[in-house]
């Protein structure tokens, strides 16, 4: 705890970061409980209502409140940073580690396969990932952790390379260690840390991934509130009759990564003092 | 521009009177696009996105009158056919054919290209088109025949006045015989205003004035340009900001025309109704929708009038299979869409009833029936299945969307892979005969629902063979009724669209019951 | 050195072989191909035509003959026929690539010329209220929706100044020209500048903290030269690996900002090219694109051991 508080003083920004993203997950979790309305309700007298007392930041053209709509799409948007993060960034980790340690010919295979993946576009990759799996939550979880796997497994090997050259891990082979005791008790650990940080920093730019899915139409589908669908193209034809279709969900989106780039920037400097600053 | 004001017609005929001697030639019409054409050859197209942008390249036998806003049966005129005659009891249609008509290549325009287009329509001569998608239009035509170079003679199953329609529709243009189908698609060749210049995938359309036209003096533009632009709001930008001299046909909803009306006040602005509907597909075969009472119980829970004033503020209009008037021929009147159950104004007693009918299957609020609702993933249809589904669950159906990609959409349908769809199409031509036969008949490929009805397609036959048109619009109402009560396929609303254009263009004649037809801009002009 | 060379340009063509594979087998698991697509249009399905265009095409080939057949033209230089337009494939993509590459080129030259002084301004005047206010700034470009920025772009232009810089094919002034690229490169460099910013920031950093950088300093240089000559070399390093990674993310954002500022490249036509089941399209631009990428990671690679020669001994 003393420790923590003195990691709060030092990095404020981080702690920033920390709330913003705390914020947002309450947000998702507790969003049944706090959202005014139910997200998914038409009613065509409120459609493109403004902003008043009843609808807080006004409605869409269907009539949905955008109040409620925002804070169930903090629940979606979570779910797909988290679920595509997780998986990508461990699978990722777990190709990055055997491929490290193991080396030989399943090292080349990997190295390769990982190259071919870079030279695709991301968001080509993903569009045509979604255009054949059909537009679902889930398929754009997938979508999205798909890309991320050579990223994260590239640096992670690096990681495990260098690691492995390390004096402690010949001390402990020369006194008789186990290889996969060592990979246990030596290397897994040190690369928890690089990991941690890659991760935090892959979960902005998922959450904007999601964003240009849904603005090409793809992601998630409808009647899902998701921030990046309601900034696609039909909310900004209202751009100027009703701005606010458009303001909120761009500002949400924004904030939401801002945070999570300030705690990932804070995180990387307590434990990878190396890399920075 | 709402055309119901007589007084402002009267006024801008009036101007237009006194102006009529002060055209000026050349300049280029810049038009925006929402997507990319398939193709350029309008044979093998149904979709609006080839047609606007080619018409002008042709000309078609006959025409729906360019002066009237309505397309109207009683309203077709000579193109490339200066007079037709019926005989042999309404069996045969001759056509007399226009003098002096060269394609855009030099080739002369001959009746041998008018037997060779319908031979193709037909199906007669097969593996020219890719595509035929309005071979069910030409059920009637037994044979074409030519009869020297300047008559065409067509010889019917059974008389259709309807059929002179179909001739008029934009559709039906006339090709000629001598370009091979695939170039039709690429480059086509015309014998209209305008002459094919280029075509950039998903960038822009030209064409360029055809200085041969047959009739003298005219088009007056030097070339009409079309720039597709997909972002509708950029579209919408681009337009206010004067880039752009005329919209797309029916792009804007009543909410974007406002929007863009009070950005540029100058504008001029039209709402057409698109003859678009959005319909449910109701899988007959798949339960639960075997059972004709759930059927019954979902037609009851549906709110027009809501659909209407979400996707359009309330300027969709509400009706059958036919377009409701005032645009309309052929719709039923206020009264009788009264008598038609589903579509009274009482929402809440018509939900009590389906309400009633679930309970009697052994569906409630602890018993929701669960199923998804299969629809197009792009806005217009997604948009539209969300509040069906939001309508379903008043009566204790719980929908979950299934959007489906463009294109496997049509693959499931024939396949008969989804319980209930959410459809939005377009007919050609405000007609019962195309209505009826593209979308009802048994056997036809546009009739998703596989709906078949051997008695209602007597009545199809019927009426179309009737030459008075007030007794067959009677019969058309009693069998739109029919159908609806069927739930063959059940219609939700009936779209509009609207057009803006800037007072700088002259001479826009808009229809305001189709958005297939008056793109020729053969006497449109530019103040330069 | 030249063994290094012609060992990765080998592995190039190893991977470009792998691309090619992935790409061809990726399309042909998307449901739907391109006589589906066409039917779409006509709002029916014809059983006997589309079964013509399936084999007109040669759709009904087995996979690995379509595959020997697209490689065999490549080699040859001929890309085939796109399904859509019927024009060879190079025909669509040879005049749109200027356009993107006109793009692509001036977003980088904005993100270097924006990014890398402020980050040595940042590092320079390190933790003072500029470079907290720099990072701020930067932090937020790296949060926005790219497409999102752009359409409060275009919002602000027409608002502020009455002009759209969209794509016009003729433009009328040398300003209207420079605004039609500018500010879509601008957009999209926007985020490129944020991350090149940072990474000039960083690393100026740690090489202001070295060793020999004191060294230099005792020797008498002055302040100016010690940081711009000696440290900059070093510092240049990573902004030279950031211009490769991305290279590979530019296009994501390029795809977007095409389309809202409606420009004829090759991003956009990709996207559509993908939606048409246009396999012919679809294969060759994307073995461009890997080609592009391949070659520029291969550059930098090279550039970094040209800066760094600790780098070149070990290679």
């Amino acid at each position: 705890m003393r420790e923590a508080l003195y990691y709060a003083r030092r990095y404020p920004l981080g702690v920033a970061g920390a709330l913003i993203l705390i914020a947002f997950v309450v947000t998702a979790v507790f969003a049944n409980v706090i959202a005014p309305y139910d997200p998914l309700t038409t009613n065509a007298r409120f459609s493109l209502a403004p902003p008043s007392r009843h609808f807080l930041i006004g409605a869409d053209m269907m009539g949905r409140d955008m109040l409620s709509r925002m804070i169930h799409g903090a629940r979606i948007s979570l779910a797909v940073a988290l679920g595509a993060t997780c998986i990508g960034s461990g699978l990722g980790a777990i190709l990055g580690l055997t491929s490290g340690y193991i080396g030989g010919w399943f090292d080349l295979i990997v190295q390769r396969i990982a190259e071919i993946m870079q030279a695709l576009p991301l968001l080509v990759m993903a569009l045509v990932i979604t255009a054949s799996l059909g537009p679902s939550l889930v398929n754009t979880i997938i979508a999205i952790a798909i890309p991320l796997i050579p990223n994260v497994a590239r640096v992670i090997r690096a990681n495990v390379l260098s690691l492995r050259e390390l004096n402690y891990v010949e001390a402990a082979r020369a006194v008789g260690m186990r290889g996969r005791r060592i990979a246990l008790v030596h290397v897994f650990p040190n690369t928890i840390a690089p990991l941690i940080v890659l991760a935090t920093a892959q979960l902005g730019s998922t959450i904007l991934t999601e964003a240009s899915l849904s603005f090409l139409g793809l992601g998630v589908p409808e009647p899902y509130p998701s921030w990046g669908r309601m900034l696609s193209d039909s909310a900004a034809e209202y751009l100027r009759s009703a701005p606010w279709l458009v303001i909120f969900p761009g500002v949400a989106i924004s904030l939401v990564v801002f945070g999570a780039n300030l705690f990932g920037d804070a995180l990387r400097d307590i434990l990878d003092p190396r890399q920075g600053d | 521009m709402h055309a119901s004001r007589p007084w402002l017609a009267l006024v801008c005929l009036l101007a237009s009177i006194a102006t009529a001697n002060a055209q000026t030639k050349g300049g280029t019409l810049r038009v925006t696009h929402r997507d990319n054409p398939p193709s350029a050859s309008i044979l093998e197209e149904a979709t609006i996105s080839t047609d606007m942008p080619f018409m002008a390249v042709f000309n078609n036998l006959v025409v729906f009158d360019p002066a009237s806003d309505l397309n109207r049966l009683d309203r077709v005129v000579p193109e490339l056919a200066t007079s037709w005659a019926l005989s042999d009891n309404d069996r045969t249609l001759t056509f007399q054919l226009r003098d002096g008509v060269t394609w855009h290549d030099g080739k002369p325009f001959t009746s041998a290209d008018v037997k060779c287009t319908w031979d193709m329509l037909t199906g007669k001569v097969a593996g020219k088109m890719r595509k035929n998608p309005r071979k069910t239009w030409w059920f009637n035509i037994k044979d074409v025949a030519t009869d020297g170079d300047n008559k065409v003679v067509f010889h019917l199953f059974d008389p259709q006045p309807s059929i002179m329609a179909m001739f008029a529709g934009g559709f039906s243009p006339v090709y000629p015989c001598h370009v091979p189908a695939n170039e039709m698609r690429t480059h086509p060749i015309g014998t209209g205003p305008f002459m094919f210049d280029s075509f950039k995938q998903n960038e822009s359309i030209r064409l360029v004035r055809n200085p041969h036209y047959w009739k003298p003096g005219l088009p007056y533009l030097d070339a009409i340009e079309y720039t597709i632009i997909a972002n509708r709001s950029t579209m919408i930008l681009a337009m206010a900001t004067g880039k752009f001299d005329l919209t797309f046909t029916a792009e804007l909803t009543p909410e974007l025309m406002k929007g863009l009306q009070e950005q540029a006040p100058s504008l001029q602005c039209i709402m057409q109704a698109t003859n678009t509907q959005g319909n449910l597909l109701v899988n007959r075969e798949r339960p639960p929708f075997d059972n004709e009472q759930i059927r019954k119980a979902m037609v009851l829970s549906i709110d027009r009038k809501a659909f209407s004033d979400i996707l359009s503020r309330g300027v969709y209009e509400i009706g059958g299979a036919n377009m409701a008037p005032p645009e309309g021929f052929w719709g039923w009147s206020k009264a009788y869409l009264e008598t038609v159950p589903g579509y009274g104004a009482d929402v809440e007693k018509s939900r009590e009833e389906g309400r009633r009918i679930m309970k009697s299957l052994g569906y409630g609020p602890d018993n929701l029936l669960q199923l998804k609702v299969t629809t197009r993933n792009i806005p217009d249809y997604r948009d539209a299945a969300v509040i069906l589904i939001d309508h379903l669950k008043s009566i204790y159906i719980q929908g979950e969307l299934d959007p489906v990609d463009t294109s496997v959409w049509y693959a499931r349908l024939a396949r008969k892979d989804y319980s209930v769809g959410m459809n939005v199409q377009g007919t050609g031509i405000d007609d019962p005969d195309v209505q009826f036969f593209e979308n009802y008949l048994c056997g036809s490929e546009r009739n998703y629902t596989s709906y078949c009805n051997a008695d209602l397609e007597k009545k199809f036959h019927e009426q179309s063979q009737m030459k008075d048109i007030d007794i067959r619009r009677k019969l058309v109402w009693d069998i739109d009724k029919q159908l609806q009560e069927d739930g063959a396929r059940p219609v939700v609303y009936q779209g509009k669209g609207g057009t803006c254009w800037w007072p700088r263009v002259h001479n826009i004649r808009i229809a305001r019951n189709t958005i297939y037809n008056h793109w020729r801009f053969e006497d449109v002009w530019l103040d330069q | 050195m030249f063994q290094y060379i012609l060992r990765r340009l080998g592995l190039m063509v190893l991977t470009l072989f792998g691309v090619s594979v992935a790409i061809f087998v990726l399309l042909r698991i998307v449901p739907g191909n391109i006589a589906d697509i066409l039917f779409d249009s006509a709002g029916m399905v014809d059983p006997v035509e589309k079964q013509q265009i399936v084999k007109d095409l040669g759709l009904d080939l087995p996979l690995v003959t379509q595959y020997a057949h697209w490689i065999g033209g490549l080699a040859r230089g001929d890309l085939g026929y796109s399904y859509v337009s019927e024009k060879p494939v190079l025909d669509e993509i040879l005049p749109r690539i200027p356009i993107t590459a006109r793009l692509a080129g001036l977003a980088l030259l904005f993100a270097v010329c924006a990014g890398v002084p402020f980050g040595v301004i940042s590092a320079v005047r390190q933790n003072t209220g500029l470079d907290y206010l720099l990072r701020l700034i930067s932090l937020a470009a790296l949060s926005m929706p790219s497409f999102w920025l752009g359409l409060l772009v275009l919002m602000a232009f027409v608002n502020w100044f009455g002009i759209l810089p969209i794509y016009d094919k003729a433009p009328p002034t040398w300003g209207a020209a420079i605004l039609m690229y500018g500010v879509p490169a601008a957009t999209v460099g926007f985020r490129s500048s944020a991350l090149i910013m940072r990474l000039t920031r960083s690393s100026m950093l740690e090489v202001l903290r070295q060793d020999y950088v004191r060294t230099a300093r005792s020797k008498g240089l002055s302040e100016p030269a010690v940081t711009f000559i000696h440290a900059l070399r070093n510092a240049v390093l990573p902004v030279i690996t950031t211009i490769g990674i991305e290279t590979a993310f530019l296009f994501g954002g390029l795809i977007v900002t095409e389309t809202v500022f409606n420009i004829p490249g090759v991003a956009r036509f990709l996207v559509e090219a993908i939606r048409w089941r246009d396999y012919p399209m679809v294969q060759n631009l994307v073995m461009f694109i890997a080609v592009i990428v391949v070659l520029v990671n291969l550059i930098v690679d090279l550039a970094y051991m040209f800066v760094d020669p600790r780098i070149r001994l070990r290679a």
